[in-house]
């Protein structure tokens, strides 16, 4: 362990190099957290869930404010009332925004990029949508307002999830 | 459902398990690294003092929590000091009842101002007592990597 004065003009403290870490020049203690977790989907998001699980895409109707949500939730954010029915949205859309991301979530590079995108469900409001990605389309072609379907996996490998739909494709 | 019965019995609701990969690595600091490797290397218990405040944290502490005074003055202490509270933990920490209880500590090491927290062993839980003397009991030094289960457990001296 070096005090590296010269690099450190404003700060004290002791700066560390990986390799301070594996010749042990620095004592240490590891620990991994056991940071296991359970996360309660709610009400809503929990029948929409068993929805997908059988293929379908449920929204919730606010009769105030005349809208149709996807997803759903317990009450209406615009009227702060509860929610009055549930209602099964098609399986289509049309794409809202997208993105070509050429990066992993784990900040890995690709070359075929992953296009997540907001998919406006049919049947629901205007604007009303769900984010999910792109399929079976070359990410060059890929435009604002075009026509989609959600791709869904075969019902006995479906488990309640929003990975039941494995992608929207153009239709 | 109740909130606290969904709370208990997740598995009985719509939810989604997981688990965060978490690693950590903790360093001593500056401070817990004197005191480390020389329990390490010596089998010895240094702190630091300070002279404005008359204090001697042990662990070193490279300032004083009081007064702020930068401290570099590192002195000897005990392996002998004074248990100043315990408490018997009959449960692990996977919430399971323990096989033998295991008992937890403050001491006050001789010549310190300030408490270690410790195991205490060869002693039962009702044998214990406020004030009673105690020493460190420390691995062999080959088997000593300069941390705190460096000190195997204090006993009754």
């Amino acid at each position: 362990m070096k005090q590296k004065k010269e690099t450190m003009p404003v700060l004290p403290g002791t700066g560390l190099k990986d390799e301070d870490f594996k010749k042990g020049r620095v004592l240490t203690t590891s620990w991994n957290a056991d940071a296991r977790y359970a996360w309660d989907a709610g009400v809503a998001i929990g029948r929409y869930l068993a929805g997908l699980k059988q293929g379908k895409i449920l929204g919730v109707g606010c009769n105030k404010c005349g809208r149709v949500m996807v997803p759903p939730r317990i009450f209406c954010e615009w009227c702060f009332r509860n929610i009055d029915e549930w209602v099964e949205l098609k399986d289509t859309g049309r794409v809202n925004t997208f993105s070509l991301c050429y990066v992993t979530w784990d900040v890995k590079r690709i070359k075929e990029p992953q296009i997540p995108a907001v998919i406006e469900v049919d049947g629901a409001s205007p604007g009303m949508g769900i984010m999910h990605l792109l399929g079976e389309v070359d990410p060059k072609k890929v435009q604002v307002g075009m026509r989609v379907k959600a791709v869904w996996k075969p019902a006995n490998e479906r488990e309640g999830a929003i990975t039941d739909i494995k992608y929207f494709k153009p239709i | 459902m109740a909130l606290k019965q969904r709370i208990e019995q997740v598995g009985n609701v719509k939810a989604w398990f997981g688990e965060l990969p978490v690693e950590s690595l903790y360093t001593a600091g500056v401070g817990g690294e004197q005191f480390f490797r020389t329990l390490k290397d010596e089998g010895v218990f240094t702190g630091t003092r300070c002279e404005q405040c008359g204090i001697v944290y042990v662990p070193g502490r490279i300032f004083c929590e009081r007064c702020l005074t930068k401290l570099d003055r590192w002195v000897k202490v005990g392996s002998e000091g004074t248990l100043k509270s315990w408490t018997v933990l009959y449960l692990g920490l996977d919430g399971k009842p323990q096989a033998e209880p295991e008992i937890v500590g403050l001491i006050e090491l001789d010549g310190a101002s300030t408490v270690l927290v410790h195991r205490l062993g060869n002693i039962q839980p009702a044998e214990i007592r406020f004030g009673m003397r105690v020493k460190a009991v420390l691995k062999p030094k080959s088997k000593r990597e300069g941390a705190i289960t460096d000190i195997r457990f204090f006993e009754p001296v």
